[in-house]
């Protein structure tokens, strides 16, 4: 008895009624979406990958890497300059100073 | 319609739709509008609100795409159908309680008059009984009787593990069967 209630009960749950959707439903979703506008969310990540493929550039951890070498590459090899004492503006700086120390 | 990409998966699709293609995502609604509607509907019983709380469901899915996550979401079904079932609930809990439409067609076409009635009669007290079980035992039911959906797909859905749900259900069956004990 029970076993056929459970049964009766399952033929019941599957057979329930329903109403089929309207046929354009998926249709007027569709249309109504062409004048919502996209939410943009802001990621660093994806705003940077997209960066570097609007400029053509592969991908974008190793341009990064090698941007950071060249720049300590440059960086390094061009101090040298900036910070010589052989240059005009060195040499005034040292003859004013010297001037300076004549006074005392 | 035609469907742009009817052999992509849901994931490549919704991936298109994150970078803001409009082909993309109408191969999504075309593909599964029915089965979100078809769940709607369980909940609602009104094709109108059903309807709406669909195309409700897929426009925030088109508005802010970035909240689908394929990291941490398997399936793009199991994720929507959550979303639509929450939208049911709220929809529940904001407008008053729907009448069922009477001029509903059955499924079989081939009862008699007084069949059907007596069939439309224990339906109407069925859904009326099923509107009446907590919230959670009727979602299980929803969900499971829902054709196409699996047990473990609709366990997934309601964030539980299968003997959670097989509980669900057993409990919301007992109930049911008290309940519509003279149709039985």
């Amino acid at each position: 008895m029970d076993r056929n209630d459970d049964q009766k009960l399952d033929s019941m749950l599957h057979s329930r009624r329903s109403q089929a959707a309207s046929s354009d439903l998926a249709a007027r979703i569709i249309h109504k979406a062409q004048a919502v506008p996209q939410i943009q969310r802001f990621f660093l990540w994806q705003s940077l990958r997209q960066l570097f493929i609007e400029l053509h550039l592969p991908k974008p951890g190793y341009v990064l890497a090698i941007a950071l070498v060249l720049g300590m590459f440059l960086g390094f090899s061009t101090a040298p300059q900036y910070f010589s004492t052989t240059n005009s503006d060195g040499a005034s700086a040292q003859s004013f100073l010297a001037d300076d120390e004549g006074l005392l | 319609m035609p469907v742009a990409w009817p052999d992509k998966e849901d994931n490549e699709l919704l991936a298109l739709v994150q970078d803001g293609s409009h082909p993309a995502f109408a191969t999504l609604v075309e593909r599964h509008t029915d089965r979100f509607y078809r769940l709607a509907f369980r909940y609602l019983q009104n094709r109108e609100a059903a309807e709406d709380v669909v195309q409700d469901a897929f426009l925030k899915l088109w508005e802010d795409p970035g909240k689908w996550q394929p990291d941490k979401n398997n399936k793009f079904t199991t994720w929507f159908y959550r979303v639509v079932v929450n939208l049911c609930l709220d929809w529940q809990k904001r407008k008053r309680p729907l009448q069922l439409n009477e001029d509903m067609p059955l499924i079989d076409e081939r009862e008699t008059a007084e069949q059907a009635m007596l069939r439309r009669e224990e339906q109407r007290i069925l859904e009326r009984e099923i509107a009446a079980l907590p919230e959670r035992q009727r979602s299980a039911l929803n969900l499971c009787f829902d054709a196409g959906i699996s047990n473990q797909d609709a366990a997934d859905v309601m964030r539980i593990n299968l003997k959670a749900l097989q509980s669900l259900l057993m409990r919301a069956k007992t109930t049911l069967k008290q309940r519509m004990k003279s149709y039985l």
